[in-house]
Order: structure tokens, then C-alpha cells, then sequence
């Protein structure tokens, strides 16, 4: 055999061994679709967000700007409008923390995970948010933060007390509590806004990226240990009381039920191809994990449906056991994904 | 007496043999059980055996890696542990049940599963870029979960109850060093010897065959250690300095430890567990003031020390919730019993940590001058101490008249919100930004300063305060002082920032004073 012939069969072999197992561009499309589905409810929340904080403002517009005014004139509706935009923001935050551990593992688009959720005000030492933000009256805010966490979090919750204009009693409970405030309309105006800009902005940088083996195990195994949190916040919504308590739409369950069976597809689309390669137990143990989750979630909701009142413990236990479950998934995945020489980022 | 030796060496005969055969099977069943038991496998799991386990703050002077940075925790072997080879404490519980639900009930079993301290530390993570920074807080709150090398952005290492614990049995009984000055977790943890146990004889079986049980949790290192209050130093001395939060400058947060060392208390030999180990607690104190220094009868597994919410059991569900759950091995109706038993010894153990006293009176040109003892008679350490950004004292301060009218009030209404009034005499830190601006929930890595309102009452001492108390014309009649010591465990701001609740935390009453001021004093 000449010396040409075996660089020639020796790069077919190589790129042999590099061609992605079968089913894994699939797969990969799959994680595509999952991540534009999660955007495009990402931008509709902020539009129900930015629709719901308009509908305040014209309550505190319509009393001259006089936040006390508007609280003696219009509280049950101000009370009504605040409890509003807290749970659409809820739902908007999930939708993006559905696909935070794409966005930001993905370098095209990681300055949205920074402007959307994690980035830092000007000033920061590092990950600064990477915008500046208008405001209704004109004002330009330069490096505000992020949108999500820095600006609006502790705004519609009452913590930015720098734009606590009211303190008034919220749940009407007699006291006035952390947190129950009416919050300027300016900036909450100008915050919802941006989320509706800067979400429809990520949308559209979906659309043109290309996912690779390394997103979609970072998609796994960043969304599959949030099981834990949706499950702790049904739980909390049980037994601890507030407000979310009586303001959550549907039960969490749903929730955990959607996410966990999105990522259950995206394994079993675009990394199981490459774990069964390798080790098909690996990938028969990993896929019986999910099974199990999905399986104790699912029965979980049923008896909830059905009128079933759990006990604190056993809340605590159910919760417990998925979130146990989806760290052994988790933990495989990553051995795997170290096997294959994955890059995990994010 | 002839008669009696007679019957001992007849019956000695007698027993003899049964002896000889009862010693023969004992060593032909632990001559089995050595041979069935073979050589354990080696203890231990190398860093780089851990999939994608970040070290992002770089090796140390010497060049050595430091997984547990910026805690100053250590393995004893520089390796991770196998989490599948770390037992339970509930396992603990086949032999030592007293002290498995003695333990249980305590703050050190929750340490990692307290929900406000896990949207605590998730609230900290968020505000830097490398999550790992948090190994600083588990270091001291999750030191199983830390040893296995789970304390990471992306974890690798699959969950087991063992790591579901906090502070757990394995924790102290391995430990074998302690820098007592350096705290932030400076402590030296062999969990490769709880390993190799896993691989000896379990449950009864350990009364055939102790040695491997014994050479895990009795070596002499740790036994002398957990019997010296340098133990609990390692958790309970705290700096934040660059590497874990924004200070410049050495900012001390927690010197509990050290407040003991200077004390009367460790001069007297009374150590952290003759106190809060012991198995009456407050009764520990009340004989300790009594001048008995005497170690307690029993020393429990009960760790009582300051945290009344965290027992509070007429929260009802929401405790068990706030706690995190069940641990693991503990049923529900165990664990509300063994709760109800901690609440009881927490309430009367802070009930024995101070006293008011009326130290002055004197009339002024616009009514009175009281001058008030606030006496720390029961504390080894500081009133109040730990990290006290959260955990304060205050002191309420009324006057009012025959008809009941309040002609006087200090650190009242406002406080028992939960809103810290500037006018109250208040023992708290304040922790600051760069900024200056104060941080309400507990955000270490953005602390630059920390800044002590007034400074903590020490062990056997007193601060005493003056109030000016101004009286309206034509006031008569007798007056009546009323004063109460009150601590909060945290500010509403910190429970409602993690939890986006307003879950009422009732302040708790350390002392009261009460006295009828003499008619001739107006």
C-alpha cells in the first residue's frame, strides 16, 4: 500500500470516528426547536409583562402621579395590578431559565444570558450587562445591569428601595410588610419594555444558530437539576403561604412536568446517540432515570388532580426523591459527556 | 468463708467450659469474618477523577491545588471521598440512636438543608461569576458534600443520603486538626478512614469486630480534639477578607471562639460542649453561675445554642419545610418529638443568658435619668455573637404612668416589626457595600465592611445604658419601668428576599425588667 493510501484510509478512519453517531443531528435540531418554543413564550411573557406594568402606570398616571393618591383612589386595582406583574414576571423568568443553560453556554448568544439575567451593573469588576437602557421620560440608563435580576426583581418586589414610592398594604392584611409598595412607573415601564426588546432580540439570534454536541449536553445537564427548585416552589406554595401562594395560576407540577419532559426529549434526541455509542448501559441507565422522574412527577400531579392533600414530609420527601433522581441522571451524563471529550460551558 | 470459696471454684469449674467454648467460637467468628473480609479498597478519589470539578481560584504559594478554597477546609489525604462509601449518620442510628435523634433535631444536621440558607447561598452565587466561590459557606454548612467534590457548577458526583446531611456524624469524628485563629472552616477531615470502615463489619456485627470502627471515629487525634473547644473554632471564627467577599481589610464577622478563649470561661475549664452539649443545658448554667464547673452528667448531640425559629415547632408545617424535610432515617412522628425537646432546652438554655438590671434613677431638670445593666450572665462568648448581621439584641425601654399611659418608649413598636429604629439601643453589625450602602440579606461575596452598631456585651459583663426620659407637666401619680432584652435570628428583609414571604419571625424575650418607680423620685 503506497504511503498516499494510508493517509488517505487513515483521515477516512479518523473522520469516521468523529462523524456524529446516527441520530444525533436529529437530536440536535430537536434542542433547537425545544430553545426557540422556550424563546418565543420568553418574549410573549414580556409583552404580558410590559402589558401588565401599562396597566398600572395608567392607574398611578391617572391620580396626577401621586402614588398615595392613586392607593386612596385605587388600591384594590393597584393591589390587583402589582400581584399581576409579579406572576407574569414569574412565568417570564421560567421561560428563560428553561433555556439559560443554553443561552449561556452558547458564545453567539451569552451577552443575552448577561443583559436578560446574570449581568452586573457598570462598576462590576466583571460580566457587566452589555446595554444601556431608555426610559419613557427619556433618561438613559448606562449599564444598568441585568433586566430580570438587577432592575426589575427588586423593583416589583418592593427591595429597590430608591424607587419604593408608597408603602401601602398590599394584601390588606392590616400591616405593611417588606416588599408591599407601589414602585415608580418610569422605570418599570421603561425595564418591561427592554424585556420585551431584548428577549425578541435573543429570539431572532436563535433562529440563526447552529447547535452543537456541546450545547445540547449542556442543555441537559443544566435544566435537568432545576427539578429541585420548580418542585421546592410547589412545595413552598403549599405550606409556607404569601402571595405567590395564592397567585400561582396552575400548580407547579405542570411545570416540572413540561421541563423535565423537554429535557428527557433533548437526551434522548441528541446525547443518548452519543452515550449508547460508548456505553449502551450508560445510556439504559440514564434513560430508566429519566423514566422514573417523569413517572414520580407525573403521579405526583395525578394525586393532586385528583384531591390528594400531602403532608409537609411527605411534600418534602416527593421533592427530595426527583431531585435525587435527576442528580444521579446528571452525574452520568457529565461521566459521559467527560468520556467524549464534551465541553460543558455555561 | 470456706463454704463460699468452695462454691466460687465449683462453680468457676463448673463455667469453665463454657467459657473456653464461648471464647473458641468468638475467635473462630472473628478468624471468619477477618478472612471473609477481604483488604478494602483503597480510600480516597483523585480531584482529577471528578468530571469537570473547577479549581477557577488557581493553586496556592506552593503551587498545590486547593479544592476547597476560598474555604479553608482540608482532606486529611488531599483526596475527594467516594460518596457511595460515606455512611449516613442515620446509619450511625442502629447503635446510637439517643444521639442519632439528639442530633437531628439540632442546627448543625440542617446546616445545608435550611431553606433560607440555601436561597442565601444561591443569592450569593449570583452575584459572581465563579458559583465555586460558595465552597467559602459550605465549607462549614455541607462539609460531606464538599469532600466528594460536589460543591460545583456542574456536578459530576451523584448524590447519597450521607450528603444530604449537614454538619453530620462523620464530620467530627473524623476530624483530626484544627486552626482555631483562621476559622472559615480550617479543619482537617479524614473521611478516608469513615471509608475504609464501610468496608468492615456494619451494625451488630461492629460488637464482633471493632477495630475498624474504632480506628475510623476513636483515633486518638480526633478524640482529643472533639473533647477541646479548638473543635468548634474551625467553624465558629469567621473573616471575610478579598478572597471571599469585597472587604480590603481583614473584616472579622464571627470570633465566637475567641470572645471564649479570653474568658472566664475557658480559665475555669468550661468548654463549647460543657454547655451547649450538655444534656439539661440551661440547668449547665445555672450550676456554672452557681460556681459548679463540673462537666455535665451526659454530654448530648443536641449542639443547643440560639436559633429559636429553626425549633419552633407551633410553626407547624412550615418548619418541617423550613428545615428542609426529613433527614434521612427520621419519621415524621420522631422527628416532631425530638423537635418539641429541642425548642424546650433552645427556650430555657437563652432564657439563662442575661439579666436586666435597674443600675440608676435620678431626677433631671426634664423628668428622669435610668440607667439600665444589661448583664451577659450566661454566655462563654459574646452577647449576641456569631455573625450578627442577621442575629441581634435590642433592648425595649417603656415608662408609663398609673393610667397606664406610655410617657416613654425605646426601641418598641417599630422594632417588633422587624424595622430597626435608629433610636433603639441596638447590638447588631451592619454590613456595608464599597459603597457604603448596607446589605440587609447576608450577601457575603458584595461585603466590604462590617461595622458593629454597638459592641457586644462580653462573657460575665455588663454595658449599661442611660436613657433620658422626659416628663410631661402635670404627669402624677406612680410611674412603671419596663424593660425587655429581645433577640431576633433574622431580619424580615433576609426571610423575605429568599423566600418572597412574610413569614412572621417573632422576636424572643432574653430578659424582662419590671419595677415601680419610688413616688418620691418625681
Amino acid at each position: 500500500m503506497s504511503k498516499t493510501a494510508i493517509i488517505v484510509l487513515a483521515l477516512l478512519l479518523a473522520g469516521g470516528a468523529q462523524a456524529a453517531p446516527r441520530g444525533e443531528t436529529e437530536g440536535l435540531r430537536e434542542v433547537k426547536a425545544f430553545t426557540l418554543e422556550n424563546a418565543a413564550q420568553l418574549v410573549a411573557g414580556s409583552k404580558r409583562l410590559r402589558d401588565a406594568v401599562a396597566d398600572y402606570a395608567a392607574i398611578i398616571e391617572a391620580n396626577s402621579d401621586d402614588y398615595e393618591a392613586a392607593w386612596s383612589a385605587d388600591g384594590a386595582k393597584l393591589a390587583e395590578a402589582v400581584t399581576r406583574i409579579r406572576t407574569t414576571w414569574l412565568a417570564a423568568s421560567d421561560s428563560y431559565e428553561n433555556i439559560e443553560g443554553i443561552v449561556a453556554g452558547v458564545p453567539s448568544l451569552v451577552k443575552y444570558d448577561l443583559i436578560l439575567d446574570a449581568g452586573n451593573p457598570a462598576g462590576a469588576e466583571a460580566d457587566v450587562a452589555p446595554y444601556d437602557l431608555g426610559l419613557p421620560d427619556g433618561t438613559v440608563l448606562q449599564r444598568p445591569g441585568s433586566l430580570f435580576h438587577t432592575i426589575t426583581e427588586p423593583l416589583y418586589w418592593g427591595g429597590d428601595t430608591g424607587n419604593a414610592r408608597a408603602e401601602v398594604d398590599l394584601d390588606g392584611d392590616g400591616t405593611i410588610e417588606p416588599g408591599e409598595v407601589l414602585f415608580e412607573t418610569n422605570l418599570a415601564l421603561g425595564a418591561a419594555e427592554g424585556l420585551v426588546k431584548w428577549s425578541g432580540k435573543l429570539a431572532a439570534d436563535i433562529e440563526a444558530w447552529q447547535p452543537s454536541r456541546d450545547d445540547a449536553f449542556t442543555a441537559v445537564v443544566t435544566m435537568t437539576p432545576t427539578v429541585g427548585d420548580y418542585f421546592g416552589e410547589w412545595k413552598e406554595s403549599q405550606f409556607l403561604g404569601g402571595d405567590e401562594a395564592a397567585f400561582v395560576a396552575r400548580s407547579r407540577l405542570v411545570d416540572v412536568i413540561d421541563i423535565m419532559s423537554g429535557c428527557e426529549r433533548m437526551y434522548r434526541a441528541a446525547v443518548a446517540p452519543v452515550v449508547k455509542s460508548d456505553d449502551p448501559a450508560l445510556d439504559a441507565s440514564i434513560s430508566s432515570g429519566f423514566e422514573e422522574l417523569l413517572a414520580l412527577v407525573r403521579e405526583t400531579r395525578a394525586r393532586e388532580e385528583s384531591g390528594a392533600r400531602f403532608s409537609p414530609e411527605e411534600a418534602d420527601a416527593l421533592g427530595a426523591d426527583a431531585q435525587d433522581i435527576a442528580e444521579r441522571i446528571v452525574a452520568q451524563v457529565l461521566q459521559a459527556a467527560a468520556r467524549s471529550g464534551v465541553d460543558i460551558r455555561g | 468463708m470456706k463454704i463460699g470459696r468452695m462454691r466460687v471454684k465449683t462453680q468457676l469449674h463448673y463455667h469453665a467450659r463454657f467459657l473456653a467454648l464461648a471464647l473458641l467460637m468468638t475467635l473462630i467468628v472473628l478468624s471468619v469474618l477477618a478472612l471473609r473480609n477481604p483488604a478494602p479498597a483503597p480510600a480516597g478519589v483523585a480531584l482529577s477523577a471528578v468530571p469537570y470539578y473547577k479549581l477557577p481560584f488557581g493553586p496556592d504559594a506552593n503551587g498545590t491545588d486547593r479544592p476547597f478554597f476560598p474555604s479553608k477546609m482540608q482532606s486529611a489525604t488531599g483526596q475527594f471521598s467516594d460518596p457511595a462509601r460515606l455512611p449516613s449518620s442515620s446509619e450511625c442510628a442502629s447503635c446510637h440512636q439517643r444521639e442519632f435523634t439528639e442530633w437531628a433535631a439540632s442546627l448543625h444536621a440542617i446546616a445545608d438543608r435550611d431553606l433560607i440558607y440555601e436561597a442565601v447561598v444561591e443569592a450569593n452565587e449570583d452575584t459572581v461569576s465563579d458559583p465555586e466561590k460558595a465552597r467559602f459557606c459550605e465549607g462549614c454548612h455541607a462539609p460531606n458534600e464538599m469532600m466528594t467534590g460536589r460543591v460545583n457548577r456542574f456536578v459530576s458526583v451523584p448524590p447519597s443520603d450521607a450528603l444530604s446531611e449537614g454538619v453530620a456524624c462523620i464530620t467530627c469524628h473524623t476530624a483530626t486538626k484544627v486552626e482555631p485563629e483562621k476559622g472559615n472552616g480550617a479543619l482537617t477531615l479524614a473521611y478516608h478512614r469513615a471509608e475504609t470502615a464501610q468496608a468492615g463489619p456494619q451494625g451488630a456485627a461492629i460488637l464482633a469486630d471493632p477495630r475498624a470502627h474504632v480506628a475510623a471515629y476513636a483515633a486518638s487525634d480526633t478524640d482529643a480534639l472533639m473533647k477541646s473547644a479548638e473543635a468548634c473554632a474551625a467553624c465558629h471564627v469567621e473573616t471575610y477578607d478579598p478572597t471571599n467577599s469585597k472587604a480590603s481589610a481583614p473584616q472579622k464577622v464571627q470570633t465566637t471562639f475567641l470572645e471564649w478563649r479570653d474568658s472566664w470561661y475557658a480559665k475555669n475549664g468550661v468548654t463549647c460542649q460543657d454547655c451547649h452539649m450538655a444534656s439539661d443545658p440551661a440547668a449547665q448554667l445555672r450550676a456554672i453561675r452557681d460556681g459548679d464547673t463540673s462537666d455535665p452528667d451526659r454530654y448530648s448531640h443536641r449542639f443547643i445554642g440560639a436559633n429559636y425559629a429553626m425549633t419552633e415547632t407551633e410553626l407547624g408545617d412550615a418548619l418541617g419545610v423550613l428545615r428542609g424535610g426529613l433527614l434521612p432515617g427520621m419519621t415524621a412522628e420522631a422527628n416532631r418529638a425530638t423537635l418539641e425537646v429541642q425548642k424546650r432546652q433552645t427556650q430555657g438554655f437563652l432564657r439563662e443568658a442575661a439579666r436586666l438590671e435597674l443600675r440608676g434613677l435620678r431626677r433631671t431638670g426634664e423628668g428622669l435619668q435610668l440607667d439600665i445593666a444589661v448583664q451577659n450572665i450566661g454566655a462563654g462568648h459574646n452577647l449576641p455573637t456569631g455573625v450578627n448581621d442577621q442575629k441581634y439584641i435590642w433592648l425595649e425601654v417603656t415608662v408609663s404612668d398609673a393610667a397606664n399611659h406610655t410617657l416613654f418608649r425605646s426601641g418598641g413598636a417599630a422594632e417588633r416589626l422587624g424595622v430597626e429604629d435608629p433610636e433603639a439601643v441596638s447590638w447588631i453589625e451592619h454590613f456595608l457595600d464599597r459603597e457604603g450602602k448596607r446589605i440587609t440579606d447576608h450577601l457575603t461575596f458584595q461585603t466590604a465592611a462590617v461595622i458593629w452598631q454597638r459592641k457586644p456585651i462580653p462573657p460575665r459583663g455588663e454595658d449599661v445604658i442611660s436613657y433620658d426620659v422626659p416628663l410631661p407637666e402635670g404627669a402624677d401619680g406612680s410611674l412603671k419601668l419596663e424593660a425587655r432584652l429581645l433577640y431576633r435570628v433574622a431580619l424580615p428583609d433576609l426571610i423575605y428576599t429568599s423566600l418572597r414571604r412574610n413569614l412572621s419571625v417573632p422576636p424572643f424575650t432574653l430578659a424582662e425588667l419590671s419595677r415601680d418607680l419610688p413616688e418620691d423620685i418625681r
